[in-house]
């Protein structure tokens, strides 16, 4: 499903995005402003029902249990109130950032290929929880926000027209604590970044010290690692103290200056009681009031620091939102001829690829020792005819799995043409291109679902019979009878742990289960069981007999299964022919051969009694 | 670093567990107690600031207003300025102190674990994943901080506030006391509620916020997958609905929360109301003064936000606690590898005698019966196919395991009666490939032996023939490697390796021979530095090159777990076994 937004025209600012989601819940923020003014209707009744309970109440004895009720009344639509606005405010919030999580997750799953070989996992998830946890934060001051500014100002208003002199004396300290409260957010906001950047590192001496454990026993390093530690310990303490000290300065200050608004009260305020020029009850409402301020002041401090850090976390979620995919659908999509009957990929799946050249962008180098900037294919020519198998045979680095990429579009080639039973595949829609080749990748990621959803993965509605005849095939079936729920058996990294074999079965029944017309098999480099390997290779046959497949060899045992074998070597062809041929007349195929032996040999050795779960990031 | 997997069972701690866990967190405390007295001390005294205000005014009214005494009212006005003035300073001070204990303790608990962590043999690393060590060092103790620095200050001035207002009202009138805790109960039985609901609510969107998480970096990790069967529509679906159950999750724990502070400013304005109206009785019956019943109003305001406080630490408590007993599980596992007493002596043979080994955490005995005697200086290589145990076999001889049965000897003595330090002078293992640390060239190869001067560590390299190409680069051998050493290129990584062998000089080399291959330039010095690190040294080699097998005094060939053929390549040859099999494959498909 290509996104709609990933055409969109780059946005000018951060803003928009925002504002073009807000406005979609514009009713419900406006709903929850109006809930905050009367709930400050309600806050603001209390204050000045307690003065008169207290000055026509006790001090008159007039009414007093009217007063009293009323109060109580006013407390009931307070809470009332407080609760709705809550409620109001948070779940827009909530609500803001699920869709735009829902948002950024489908653009992601849209991006070409090239982008994902360059962005961290890490980055992208950042963007989509903390970010949007930033957004989310602001959202919730919006409502809450507007509602303490209203409060504020009715409250100013009313103390004002009691007695301006001592507003003005209880009211002085009180912008101050807003100031405050911005000044803190904003040095306390690098503060908790520096303790961050410190655990960060202790971390990375973790990290370093359990992937290089076997270094460390080896050595008897353990206090060289742990003087490290030491050190990072020391500095997060440092930091963490640091920030306590931004605290100390801040804090105390914005919670003690409204103490200075209520003895300015006390003292003015007493004096002109004493002169009979004010009740006790105006007293009273008047600290009331300054303490009723003291905390939507230092909301709106920090809404302030809040609504920056937003800008910025809006500016990174944007940053991703406004990357268009760089494989794009064709405006006008041919579509790939068919043929009537039972099996409808008889005699389709030619392919070729014609002069094709590319290189990866700079910034894209998949982690290759050796691999120098040079292009990765270079007049690349490979035809296949319908049903014809081909082992695609190389060093490390030399372009093999490059080849599977382009062909299903991962990449557009910088020169050349592919195409499939003669169409261009940039002129298939890519939906279409990507049901017609169907790919075992290199490494088998399963999904953390059922059996039966990972097998049916290309076609979640399939039945029953059609999951278990595919199994059957890849040779998954028996194995997957064994496990706790059969093909209910949660499987991926929260799931049962299958091993490499299995896994790589259940990644060959999904691509039978897709039935493309075009198979490629990226050989996993990673350790099997060697007593299992027989079993793969044999459902690998099962799937390959009568359907053009591609394989990416990476282990002398899969070579044998393709009709021709092709060598690759400075990003073209070099040689093609029969195995025992090449064997005889390649000198560089015998090298390439023998590393491949060695590589196998050290993954299974190395693999001990552990399960490897595979890089996502592919090999060459 | 993401917290996958949401909540598990440890996450979810009874009442129980959760005292257990702090009374333990309480007595690791214990050198820090001086400081979290200060704390304690700040903490009272800045809350009893705090509370003054409304007792102060209260006697300026009742005083000095009512009396139309000035000078009384001028001295309330001047307390009132020191009492803030000194409640300022203290809490400032708390803050520091707080911190100071709390950062301290959580520093404490680092280094603690990862002492203990370290102390650990190889087995332990192969049971737990290193995510999970490296989460509980990291996410857990982090966990920990919120409490250290927010929660614990929150919570004990709470606590302070609540029991110094409740015993100034009760001071200033018991009557009046009581009517305004009239809805007391009501509080306590709505806070139980909100706890035990908002906790769940709370773990619930743990939960999903896990869940979603990994969602998340599932779609991201399987884009390759996901593309390529055309299912971008799909997968965005099923994200959509795990992503509308945790905005569920959130609302529910929104709605929690939100009938409850609603309540509790209700009944904190109606307790107001009760004041007044109980207290306008009492003083037209001359019992209070008024400047008492505004001294309650006032109170009063301040009483009820730390009642809220306290019921919302309750899930920070609680999550730190969990976050404790996850620590407390690492703490509570004994090291299983133990040095000895005994010092290795200098040189002499290495036996092992008999020897079966089964990993840990599994059934199958990946060695059996295996018994070979690698004489002082020979050179004896490990052949064998994929996963057939040679590896295990040369990690045993370096006591990075220890065997299940039989024993494995240096020079007459038990590896498992020498000392750890002795052994890791006389037998040091040089893995496949070179892993670096942080910091610098020097700084890696010192890895080896802490003391080492820099003069040692340019003998060690000048030794394996590495110096001159170091001492190339812009800062020689301090040049930093960068993160996991990308700096360097596969082969110098090697030649580090290597050199930290050097640097320990050891009787016994444990190789386990590099397979991938080198670029052309690197390979030759990588090989040369071999040949010259294994001159005079016992060596034993799990062997991929011919030549490295060529080379080898004997040859031992490891089959599914048992020594099959042992002796000289021509011995094993005439013998037409395995090994003669194999270096016949060897022979036709290298080239030669």
């Amino acid at each position: 499903m290509p996104d709609p937004d990933s055409s969109r025209a780059k946005a000018a600012s951060t803003w928009p995005l925002l504002w073009e989601t807000l406005r979609a819940q514009r009713r419900n923020l406006l709903i929850g402003t109006l809930i905050g003014l009367a709930w400050s209707v309600g806050k603001i009744a209390s204050p000045l029902l307690i003065r008169y309970g207290i000055d026509r109440g006790i001090d008159e004895g007039e009414w007093l249990w009217l007063w009293v009720a009323l109060i109580a009344i006013a407390g009931m639509v307070a809470g009332f109130f407080t609760a709705l606005r809550r409620f109001f405010a948070f779940r827009e919030a909530r609500w803001t950032e699920a869709r735009l999580r829902e948002r950024l997750f489908s653009h992601i799953m849209s991006l070409h290929i090239g982008y994902h070989d360059r962005a961290q996992t890490g980055q992208l998830m950042s963007r989509s929880s903390s970010d949007l946890n930033q957004i989310q934060m602001f959202v919730v001051m919006i409502p809450i926000t507007l509602s303490n500014l209203a409060m504020v100002t009715a409250v100013t208003v009313i103390l004002l027209v009691t007695d301006w002199v001592l507003a003005l004396l209880a009211l002085a300290s009180l912008p101050l604590i807003q100031v405050a409260g911005r000044r803190f957010s904003r040095s306390i906001h690098p503060a908790v970044l520096a303790v961050q950047a410190e655990q960060a590192e202790l971390a990375t001496v973790v990290e370093e010290s359990v992937g290089g454990v076997r270094v460390i026993k080896g050595f008897g390093a353990e206090a060289v690692q742990a003087e490290k530690l030491r050190t990072e310990a020391d500095d997060i303490r440092r930091e963490s103290i640091e920030a306590a000290r931004i605290r100390a300065k801040f804090l105390p200050a914005m919670e003690l200056l409204p103490q200075v608004g209520l003895i300015a009260v006390l003292w003015f305020g007493g004096n002109q009681v004493i002169d009979g020029d004010m009740t006790l009850g105006t007293l009273v409402l008047f600290n009331v009031f300054v303490a009723l301020l003291v905390f939507p002041l230092r909301m709106i401090g920090m809404t302030l620091a809040f609504a920056q850090r937003a800008a910025v976390a809006l500016g990174r979620v944007n940053e991703v939102l406004d990357i268009s995919s760089q494989v794009q659908d064709p405006e006008r999509p041919e579509s790939l001829p068919t043929v009537e009957g039972s099996d409808p990929n008889r005699g389709l799946g030619a392919v070729s690829f014609r002069e094709v050249s590319f290189a990866y962008p700079a910034d894209v180098r998949p982690a290759e020792p050796d691999n120098d900037a040079g292009p990765v294919l270079d007049g690349f020519d490979l035809v296949l005819r319908p049903g014809e198998s081909v082992a695609i045979v190389g060093a490390t680095g030399s372009g093999k799995s490059t080849v599977a990429r382009l062909l299903v579009r991962f990449y557009d080639a910088d020169s050349g043409s592919i195409s499939i039973d003669g169409v261009d595949v940039r002129s298939l829609t890519l939906h279409d291109l990507r049901r017609a080749v169907g790919i075992v990748f290199e490494d088998t990621l399963l999904f953390h679902d059922t059996v039966r959803a990972n097998i049916a993965f290309a076609d979640p509605d399939a039945d029953q019979e059609r999951v278990e005849r595919a199994a059957r095939l890849a040779g998954a079936h028996d194995f997957v009878m064994g496990l706790p729920d059969a093909y209910d058996t949660m499987l991926g990294e929260r799931g049962f742990s299958l091993s490499g074999g299995q896994r790589q079965r259940i990644a060959i029944a999904r691509a039978i289960l897709a039935d493309p017309r075009i198979l490629v098999l990226d050989d996993a480099t990673s350790a099997v069981d060697p007593s299992k390997e027989h079993e793969i290779r044999s459902a690998m046959s099962t799937v390959m007999d009568g359907r053009t497949t591609i394989v990416i060899a990476h282990r002398p045992g899969t070579i044998a299964l393709a009709d021709t074998v092709v060598l690759l070597d400075g990003g073209r062809v070099v040689a093609r022919g029969p195995h025992a041929d090449l064997l005889v007349d390649e000198p560089r195929y015998r090298d390439v051969l023998a590393a491949m032996d060695a590589d196998a040999d050290a993954e299974a050795d190395e693999a001990g009694g552990r399960t490897d779960l595979g890089s996502p990031v592919g090999g060459d | 670093m993401f917290r996958m997997g949401g909540v598990t069972d440890e996450d979810k701690l009874d009442s129980e567990t959760t005292k257990r866990v702090l009374r333990r967190a309480v007595r690791m405390a214990k050198p820090f107690r001086r400081t979290i007295a200060a704390a304690l001390g700040f903490v009272l005294v800045s809350t009893l600031g705090l509370l003054m205000g409304p007792i102060i005014v209260k006697f300026a009214i009742d005083n000095g207003i009512d009396d139309g005494d000035r000078d009384v009212l001028r001295n309330a006005v001047i307390v009132y300025v020191v009492v803030v003035a000194i409640a300022y300073a203290a809490s400032r001070q708390q803050y520091i102190f707080v911190n100071r204990a709390g950062e301290g303790f959580l520093r404490a608990l680092r280094v603690r674990t990862f002492d203990h962590i370290q102390k650990q043999s190889l087995g332990f690393f192969d049971r737990y994943q290193s995510g999970v060590l490296i989460s509980r060092m990291t996410a857990d103790v982090e966990s920990m901080a919120e409490l250290v620095q927010w929660g614990l200050l929150q919570f004990v001035a709470a606590l302070f506030l609540i029991v110094i207002a409740l015993i100034l009202m009760l001071t200033l009138s018991w009557q009046l006391t009581i009517a305004a805790l009239l809805v007391m109960p009501i509080i306590i039985i709505a806070s139980r509620k909100f706890q035990r609901d908002s906790n769940q609510a709370y773990l619930e969107v743990r939960e999903r916020v896990g869940q979603n998480l990994s969602e998340l970096q599932e779609g991201i990790a399987g884009v390759r997958v996901v593309q390529a069967y055309a299912q971008e529509g799909e997968q965005t679906r099923q994200f959509v609905s795990s992503n509308r159950s945790l905005y569920r999750s959130h609302v529910h724990s929104i709605r929690v929360s939100t009938w409850y502070f609603g309540l509790v400013e209700a009944l904190g304005v109606i307790a107001s109301g009760l004041a007044i109206g109980i207290g306008g009785w009492l003083v037209n019956r001359g019992d209070v003064t008024i400047g008492t019943v505004i001294a309650f109003v006032l109170l009063l305001a301040q009483l009820f936000e730390p009642v809220q406080q306290l019921s919302q630490l309750y899930n920070t408590v609680q999550s730190s606690a969990a976050a404790l007993d996850k620590l407390f599980g690492i703490l509570d596992t004994e090291p299983d590898i133990e040095g000895g007493d005994q010092a290795l002596p200098d040189r002499g043979a290495l036996v092992v005698d008999d020897v079966g080994f089964t990993y840990p955490a599994t059934t199958t005995p990946v060695l059996r019966d295996v018994s070979i005697t690698v004489a002082d200086g020979e050179r004896l290589a490990l052949v064998g196919p994929t996963g057939a145990g040679k590896s295990t076999v040369a990690k045993l001889m370096a006591r990075l395991y220890d065997p299940t049965v039989g024993t494995i000897s240096f020079g007459g003595v038990d590896l498992r009666d020498a000392t750890l330090d002795s052994l890791r002078h006389r037998v040091v293992v040089v893995p496949q490939e070179g892993f670096l640390f942080g910091g610098s060239i020097a700084d890696n190869v010192r890895i080896a032996r802490s003391e080492a001067t820099d003069d040692d560590l340019r003998r060690a390299l000048d030794a394996i023939g590495a110096l001159e190409r170091f001492e190339t680069f812009e800062d020689g051998i301090h040049t930093e490697v960068r993160e996991r050493g990308s700096r360097l290129s596969a082969g110098e990584r090697q030649l580090v390796s290597l050199a930290r062998a050097a640097l320990v000089d050891p009787a016994v080399l444990v190789l386990d021979e590099a397979t991938s291959s080198l670029d052309p330039g690197t390979e030759v010095i990588v090989e040369r530095a071999l040949d010259r690190l294994m001159v005079g040294r016992t060596t034993v080699v799990v062997a991929h090159r011919l030549s490295t097998i060529q080379n080898a005094d004997r040859i031992a060939v490891i089959d599914a777990g048992q020594l099959a053929e042992l002796g000289t390549h021509d011995e094993l040859v005439d013998l037409g076994g395995r090994y003669a099999a194999l270096a016949d494959a060897w022979a036709q498909s290298l080239p030669t």
